[in-house]
């Protein structure tokens, strides 16, 4: 039950382009087809799910303080989380690189659908966001950071492929000149987001 | 912004136009659309809204400089990892010393001063001009786009303060009087929302006085 | 050019002596802050205690000075368990350092690997101020977003509450977040965890509504907030309430 909240609140209140704005650079510019929308999607919930326990894993183990306090007890008092934000933002770089080659190997049709989109990743602020995140929210088990990996990134998918959807339909429409493109992507964004306020303190 | 290029008359003309260029043409923020996560974010206050500025720009030059310095150096395949971890680096850096000296300041930025690190104004220009440009160049390229991207995140939050809270760098601006005659705040100006379209009509702005940036 | 960039050995040493250096920056820079930024999360805390006692002198004492003035006016640190019995006491004459001091008692860290309450510890601080005793609580739960905390002074009676700090980490500005403004907080001075000799918690209900004297206003469009801020006093002053009862 805690795990499904979890969920609902990473991809619908607390959602990452909508309440944070995070991934919006390559949000805008995905955001013209609803095709590229739902492969950049795809790819960011895949690294959202994999990057945030990884990370998780990480803080919780070695940086934190105390956190190496398996290693014996001399170490018990290493505070390292001043580096966090560098072995982060490493560990992203990484895994990219990794799920890229991996796909890339065994799975020709799949790497087709996200190649190109995976070294973009690397620089989506939605994926160290969710990192960063996950660090300030201090999840019991990582399980839970599982969950809201995922639900974080099925969050930004919906967001970006409903953006999309809107501004291949908006292409036919007058939208006064100075507006065209960005300034309307951005206006919708925030007619969008007032939408999606609805959903705070939804609880199951 | 001009102030600048008059003070230094010993900038050559190709240099004043690093300094220019971002602030209304090539614009990171309303025209080359990036770097938009940490500007909506922290924008509820003039105060906070000008630390991020400052921080962004000092990252953003010092960046330039240290990847422009070491452009014959860095090894092209692990490029991308080699500036993340310089940014990174001075993020970090950043971080330590608003948090030693700045404390009320750090505690409301909290994240997004790590999200610094994906800002892709900061790796666009890094990639884009430090990687091929000479270090004095690449310092003006910092400072000209650091200033671009501050006076949007000032402007969007002068409104948003304003409306929002009554108030600018937390001091109350609207008189007591006005609120007699049942004029209330606007709370929606303090959600994320509202910055979206505080940007949208600037780019509008923008777009209807200087047509050739219009897209088609 | 003489090296060869592309080479896999100068890929390897360039990056090895950049992590080498880029680590030794870091490390040497966070060892030289940590002093100056770990002074700041303690003077913080000390304000909010000095704040929450309620009384005009200390209303608008700075991060700085509470810093130098703390000792002056808390006079005993007690940490009690969950049945209100007192498991250390230091003084003010006494440096804080041991773990169990209540000022070092970290409520967000207990609040989040302690699942049951009755195994948490929780901190009072006596104060002396004009000759009179004052007791300030620190209370901790959960808003919106993230933790909400706050410190509550008590009078002398132990129930009655002379001042209110509160505090939140990421609560919607101008909706959750108005609780750590002086208008919410000013209006819990006064009110009573008490009534008829039993425990009697504060209520923070819908702004507007007639008041007695265990109910205040809560926040419009700041609910979840609100219902934090009730959780979190409900929960912890009765702890203390247990202490104050046998030690009349």
């Amino acid at each position: 039950m805690e795990l499904i909240n979890l969920f609902i609140r990473s991809a619908f209140v607390d959602n990452m382009i909508f309440a944070f704005f995070f991934g919006m650079c390559s949000y805008l510019a995905v955001s013209k087809t609803v095709k590229t929308a739902v492969g950049l999607g795809a790819a960011v919930i895949f690294v959202l799910t994999i990057t945030v326990p990884v990370n998780y894993l990480l803080e919780n183990y070695v940086l934190k303080q105390g956190a190496l306090s398996w290693l014996g007890e001399e170490y018990a008092e290493f505070d390292l989380s001043f580096l966090s934000f560098i072995m982060f933002i490493a560990v992203i770089a990484s895994i990219v690189q990794l799920v890229e080659m991996i796909v890339e190997k065994y799975s020709p049709a799949l790497y087709g659908a996200l190649g190109i989109f995976l070294p973009l990743i690397a620089v989506n602020c939605a994926i160290l966001g969710g990192a960063l995140f996950m660090q300030e929210k201090q999840f019991p088990t990582v399980v839970h950071s599982i969950t809201y990996g995922f639900g974080s990134g099925v969050g930004w998918f919906i967001a970006v492929v409903l953006i999309a959807a809107i501004r291949e339909k908006i292409r036919y429409s007058h939208v006064p000149a100075p507006l065209r493109g960005v300034g309307m992507a951005f206006l919708l964004t925030g007619l969008m987001g007032l939408a999606f306020l609805g959903f705070m303190g939804f609880e199951i | 912004m001009s102030e600048v290029a008059k003070r230094e008359p010993l900038f050559s003309k190709k240099n004043k136009k690093l300094i220019t260029d971002p602030l209304n043409d090539t614009n990171p923020v309303t025209i080359q659309v990036l770097g938009i996560c940490s500007a909506l974010a922290v924008t509820v206050q003039m105060s906070n809204a000008i630390v991020m500025s400052i921080s962004v720009m000092a990252v953003l030059i010092l960046g330039n400089v240290i990847v422009s310095l070491l452009r014959n150096l860095i090894p092209g395949k692990i490029r991308i990892i080699v500036q993340l971890v310089i940014v990174a680096a001075l993020v970090i850096i950043v971080d330590q010393v608003l948090k030693a000296y700045v404390y009320d300041v750090s505690k409301q930025l909290s994240v997004f001063v790590g999200l610094i690190i994906t800002n892709c104004i900061i790796m666009g220009r890094l990639e884009a001009f430090a990687l091929g440009n000479k270090p004095w160049a690449s310092a003006l390229d910092g400072l000209g786009n650091g200033i671009g991207y501050g006076v949007v995140l000032v402007i969007v939050a002068f409104f948003k303060e304003l409306l929002g809270s009554g108030k600018l760098m937390g001091f109350d601006i609207i008189p007591e009087s006005f609120y007699e005659f049942g004029y209330m705040n606007n709370g929606l100006m303090l959600l994320p929302p509202s910055s979206l379209v505080i940007v949208a009509i600037y780019i509008w702005i923008q777009k209807s006085r200087n047509p050739k940036l219009i897209e088609n | 050019m003489a090296i060869n960039r592309e080479s896999n050995g100068y890929t390897i040493l360039f990056a090895v002596i950049m992590v080498t250096f880029v680590g030794g920056i870091l490390a040497f820079l966070a060892t030289a802050l940590k002093p100056a930024q770990e002074a700041n999360v303690r003077n913080e805390k000390m304000q909010n205690i000095l704040q929450a006692i309620g009384i005009e002198e200390l209303n608008d004492v700075s991060r700085k000075e509470a810093g130098a003035k703390f000792n002056d006016y808390v006079i005993e640190r007690i940490t009690l368990n969950f049945k209100g019995e007192v498991i250390k006491r230091t003084t003010n004459s006494d440096s804080i350092k041991d773990v169990k001091d209540a000022f070092n008692i970290n409520l967000l860290k207990q609040y989040k690997t302690i699942a049951s309450k009755k195994e948490r510890d929780y901190p009072l601080f006596v104060c002396e101020a004009n000759g009179e005793k004052f007791y300030v609580i620190p209370v901790l739960g959960k808003g919106l977003w993230a933790a909400v905390w706050g410190y509550i002074g008590l009078k002398s009676d132990g129930t009655t509450v002379n001042g209110a700090v509160f505090d939140h980490k990421s609560e919607t500005p101008g909706l959750g977040a108005e609780i750590s403004k002086p208008d919410f907080e000013k209006q819990f001075i006064g009110k009573s965890f008490e009534e008829d000799g039993s425990y009697a918690p504060i209520k923070v209900l819908k702004p507007g509504l007639e008041k007695d004297n265990h109910e205040v206003d809560g926040i419009s469009g700041g609910t979840f907030t609100s219902v934090g801020v009730e959780e979190m006093l409900e929960r912890t002053i009765e702890v203390y309430y247990d202490y104050f009862k046998n030690n009349k």
